[in-house]
């Protein structure tokens, strides 16, 4: 009996160290979310949509003949976490590709170590340019803030005929590429746009009445408002009771049904430069919202759109190198032309690994986010 | 002109809701002589109490109420249960137990009410006011009201009644006070009670003024509010007051005229380092301290 014991628990301990390896028959991808802490709500979108994604792609008998599995982790939002979470998903989950699903600070913290692995990442949303930076494995479907402040000063400017604006952007990064890329489009096409007041404000503010009381002061036909939907919900509010008639258009930190929400009626007739288009026709996008709506009663945003079709331009590029080789992955991201997704006709990637499509112009009706216009011009959306 | 009026009213609004709820810290400072940082975490759940029992009622009378009675015995239940077995330590240590209660109360109202900022969509009937030019919103005008009242009602009680002498007593000088006959315990608990339930109003009204409730919007007023006792002088009320009001205002103007992007918090702890260097005992305090 005991010389059996001794012969069986060796073979048992074999087979559970082989088990893992034998199981690899299902195509693993990344994704790191915050999913507690102040950046849930959009983690939460992030990964719904994506889980959407999945069941699409699965329901399709998954790709190179194997299913999909998402392997997922709450980061809070906070780079020390998304570091250690990454080299979770690196050298024990190891997966094929990965979707940085979360804010800048931990998905810049984190590209390097998926760049020194060779595992391809697409940033669903997060805005800071050294997350691309990082190297050649590293891609972003968001917008950079240069591309969307040039968007933005060519919607006040033809979209909306504004003669005067006022900028009150976030002191951060974003909101400093905002103000380059609105008043490069100033400088080079803007003939007849003048910018008559400028205020920048700390990403802690909450009261908003003192900057809106000097834009007040400056009368401008536009205000472009950038910041998170929980800055420019209050702002709005605090915009209109002050009297404030002007134009108020903001940016994709305000895409979420939370500014609605927050704003109430003063949302109404605002608009903001996005990356999403909730009335695009195409069946993609209706069959998405339809789902989206039906499962989890609330309204898609552009944070959840986006990182849906990071999720498959990642299974697009598996599938079209015929293999888990993730150079070959990452080739084919780097060569996708003219992919049907969800936040529009994605012309490609850069050569830094910039997205390329169009800019989306929503404006608030109803309480809902709704088609106002599209900003085009490669001369403005290239990054 | 008319908008140095305009940031001016706007300064005394924000003003005005650091003075609420730096109140119930410079109270419970008096009688404890403790740094009471948990009381952020009961400011914020006078928030979400108010919230849902609006939401369930329509009515905002009600929600105060309901709001000032649950932070009310939460602020006797922390002091019982916390900071009276450890008054007996050094300072500091109330002061880190009251630091790991604001963090604990934090998590529990993302356990409870959701990670999400939750909207506190009221409508109160009031409309916007005018003096000659000037516009002064409903919102602010709500403000202004509700805080004059709180101030009156705690001055009223505070220096016209007998409790208030008893309380003001207990906080010069908590032996002699129950040498005198009066009961610490209860005068005590009181004061908690009071400062918890004004903090409660602080809650609900930036709640609805921004419209929005959170898990962690007590975080800026804890620290802020501890740069302002310090600032209007350690215990003292008319202090604590005046020195929310000055911060309100000078915050506006700074953003109103300088548009530095410096966090307007900053400023709070600025002043308190220029106070601590050249009037140690604060604007209010007395000198030779207590």
């Amino acid at each position: 009996m005991s010389r059996l014991l001794r012969t069986m628990v060796p073979l048992v301990l074999l087979v559970a160290v082989l088990m893992p390896a034998a199981a690899q028959n299902t195509i693993k991808i990344g994704m790191l979310v915050p999913l507690t802490g102040s950046a849930a709500a959009d983690g939460t979108s992030a990964l719904n949509s994506v889980k959407i994604a999945l069941e699409q792609v699965n329901a399709a008998g998954g790709v190179l003949g194997k299913k999909v599995e998402l392997v997922y982790y709450d980061d809070q939002a906070d780079a020390k976490q998304a570091v250690a979470l990454a080299q979770k998903l690196i050298d024990q989950d190891k997966v094929t590709a990965f979707v940085a699903g979360s804010y800048s600070l931990p998905s810049r913290a984190v590209a390097p170590l998926f760049q020194e692995a060779e595992i391809p990442l697409i940033a669903a949303y997060a805005i800071h340019p050294d997350v691309t930076k990082a190297g050649d494995f590293c891609f972003r479907n968001g917008f950079l803030g240069f591309v969307e402040g040039r968007a933005a000063a060519y919607t006040a400017h033809k979209l909306l005929g504004a003669k005067t604006v006022a900028l009150l952007t976030s002191d951060n990064d974003f909101g400093r590429t905002l103000v380059t890329g609105f008043k490069e489009y100033v400088t080079k096409y803007g003939s007849g746009l003048r910018i008559v007041a400028e205020l920048t404000y700390p990403m802690s503010e909450t009261d908003y009445k003192a900057y809106l009381t000097k834009i007040k002061e400056a009368n401008p036909d536009v205000i472009f408002a950038s910041g998170y939907y929980f800055q420019t919900g209050p702002m709005l509010r605090q915009a209109r009771e002050l009297g404030i008639k002007a134009k108020i258009l903001g940016e994709e930190g305000a895409d979420s049904p939370k500014l609605v929400e927050i704003a109430g009626e003063a949302a109404e007739g605002f608009y903001i430069v996005t990356n999403f288009d909730r009335d695009d026709p195409r069946p993609i996008v209706q069959d998405f919202l339809k789902e989206y709506r039906s499962r989890y009663k609330i309204e898609p945003d552009m944070v959840g759109a986006s990182a849906y079709d990071a999720f498959m331009i990642l299974i697009d590029a598996i599938k079209q190198a015929g293999s888990t080789n993730t150079k070959r992955i990452r080739d084919n991201i780097a060569r996708l032309k003219n992919f049907n997704g969800l936040t529009g006709i994605i012309t490609g990637f850069n050569e830094i690994g910039e997205v390329v499509k169009p800019v989306q112009v929503q404006v608030v009706k109803n309480g809902l986010f709704r088609h106002f216009g599209v900003v085009n011009d490669p001369a403005l959306i290239q990054p | 002109m008319n908008m140095f009026i305009e940031q001016l009213l706007n300064g005394v609004a924000v003003g005005a809701i650091y003075a609420l709820i730096t109140l119930g810290l410079a109270l419970v400072y008096g009688v404890l002589r403790i740094l009471h940082v948990a009381h952020a975490a009961i400011y914020t759940a006078g928030a979400y109490v108010g919230l849902f029992v609006y939401r369930a009622t329509g009515s905002i009378p009600l929600a105060t109420l309901a709001a000032m009675a649950v932070c009310g015995v939460l602020g006797i239940l922390i002091e019982r249960a916390v900071y009276s077995p450890l008054l007996k330590y050094p300072p500091y240590v109330p002061l880190i137990s009251s630091i790991a209660m604001f963090l604990g109360f934090q998590e529990l109202f993302r356990l409870l009410a959701g990670p999400y900022i939750i909207a506190f969509n009221a409508r109160l009937p009031l409309s916007d006011a005018f003096i000659g030019h000037v516009r002064i919103s409903a919102p602010i005008l709500i403000i202004y009201v509700t805080s004059t009242l709180v101030l009156i009602a705690l001055w009223l009680l505070l220096y016209r009644t007998e409790i208030g002498l008893a309380i003001r007593a207990t906080s010069q000088d908590r032996a002699i006070a129950s040498t005198m006959g009066m009961d610490a315990r209860s005068l005590i608990s009181l004061t908690f009670f009071i400062g918890s339930a004004v903090a409660a109003i602080a809650g609900i009204l930036v709640g609805m003024h921004y419209n929005q409730v959170y898990p962690t919007m007590g975080t800026v007023p804890a620290y802020k509010s501890l740069a302002l006792i310090v600032v209007g002088g350690l215990g003292s009320l008319p202090g604590a007051v005046f020195a929310s009001l000055l911060l309100g205002v000078l915050e506006t103007l700074l953003i109103g005229y300088a548009n530095v992007p410096l966090p307007r918090d900053s400023l709070a702890f600025i002043a308190m380092i220029a106070v601590l260097l050249w009037r140690p005992q604060g604007l209010f305090g007395r000198k030779g301290g207590r």
